[in-house]
């Protein structure tokens, strides 16, 4: 239902940017599977995200962002090449989470992207609770990673790391205590 | 209708640690006041005492894994028939109906609990142990309730051809 911000440039000529993109994203290309080929990609107008990249990373001091939602939760992830380090408000995601599933939830992003201690990730989420904010960090970092290398995106995609989750607190209506729950009934 | 999928059903996920829907459920089933992630930490405490009990005291016919023996204990509580009442002319019988595959699963989950529940004066993680090593066992309350429906479904097989 609400599929917002995508913080997307403006799309950008697709030729003159081609050149750019692999030195300017090392990492990504060395992880990316051998499939998408810098130069074959630039021509296929259906991966139009690995070219993307250099202008993103030239707009945001090397860091690639990722606006993720669930709930009453909005997180906003940056990535950079790096050593895995996970922060969440300051804290080490593993702290931050106490949640087994959360845990597990967000390093499985990175362990199928095949990411994992690749990347530096700094996360800043408010609102909401804390299974709304991991959800919106996993959405984020999903975000953020196609960001940093278009070419993982049948992966993100397949896994449901791109998809906003649209699940919303059921409103309450009147005439009842709540959305559901209805006040008993009484004959007259 | 009974059997359609829903989509609580599709957007169900496996437990965190193993990924099993089934232990998922039962989670659910356990959780009181929404309470998601104490409700987790009870089975899992409960998993790994049975695993304890499992290397401790060798039984036969039981698995090695404490979450096969969770496999086991639901399929030893699961009923096959329950009895139904029905009014046909004014007297109330007893019809013996065979269970929906959900249904089964549901029953089973509510007769471990319940009994795992009227247990007092024990931590939720001991009673619960307790009660699934012995439904993998096939003994133990559940067990009983679901060898109570069986037989109250013989006793009534008269009046299964009432069954809708």
């Amino acid at each position: 239902m609400t599929n917002e911000e995508h913080d997307t440039p403006a799309p950008s000529d697709p030729t003159a940017e081609a050149p750019a993109a692999p030195d300017s994203a090392p990492a990504p290309v060395d992880a990316a599977p051998e499939s998408t080929a810098p130069e074959s990609s630039s021509a296929d107008p259906l991966v139009p995200a690995a070219i993307k990249t250099p202008s993103k990373s030239a707009t945001s001091g090397g860091w690639f962002w990722g606006t993720g939602r669930r709930k009453a939760s909005v997180a906003r992830v940056r990535i950079r090449p790096g050593d895995g380090t996970f922060m969440v408000n300051k804290r080490p995601m593993t702290t931050f989470f106490t949640e087994e599933r959360d845990h597990q939830d967000l390093m499985n992003v990175l362990e199928t992207t095949r990411t994992t201690g690749q990347v530096e990730i700094q996360v800043n989420v408010r609102g909401g609770g804390y299974t709304g904010q991991s959800g919106a960090i996993l959405l984020g970092l999903g975000r953020a990673l196609l960001n940093y290398d278009g070419s993982l995106e049948p992966i993100l995609r397949d896994h449901g790391f791109l998809t906003r989750d649209p699940r919303r607190v059921e409103r309450k209506k009147p005439g009842q205590p709540g959305a559901r729950k209805r006040f008993q009934f009484s004959k007259r | 209708m009974a059997g359609r999928i829903t989509k609580s059903e599709q957007q169900l996920k496996g437990d965190p640690r193993h990924g099993d829907k089934v232990l998922s459920r039962f989670i659910n089933s356990v959780m009181v006041d929404g309470k998601k992630s104490v409700a987790t930490r009870v089975i899992y405490d409960a998993l790994d005492k049975i695993q304890a009990r499992i290397e401790k005291d060798k039984r036969e016919n039981m698995p090695e894994k404490a979450i096969d023996a969770f496999h086991q204990a639901i399929d030893n509580v699961k009923p096959n028939v329950e009895v139904r009442s029905k009014r046909v002319g004014g007297a109330n019988y007893q019809v013996p109906m065979p269970v929906t595959q959900r249904r089964r699963q549901s029953l089973a989950f509510r007769w471990i609990i319940t009994a795992a529940r009227a247990e007092k004066g024990k931590p939720m993680a001991d009673r619960l142990a307790r009660e699934l090593f012995d439904a993998a066992n096939g003994e133990g309350k559940a067990v009983n309730v679901r060898e109570q429906t069986h037989r109250m479904a013989e006793a009534n097989k008269a009046f299964s051809h009432f069954a809708w």
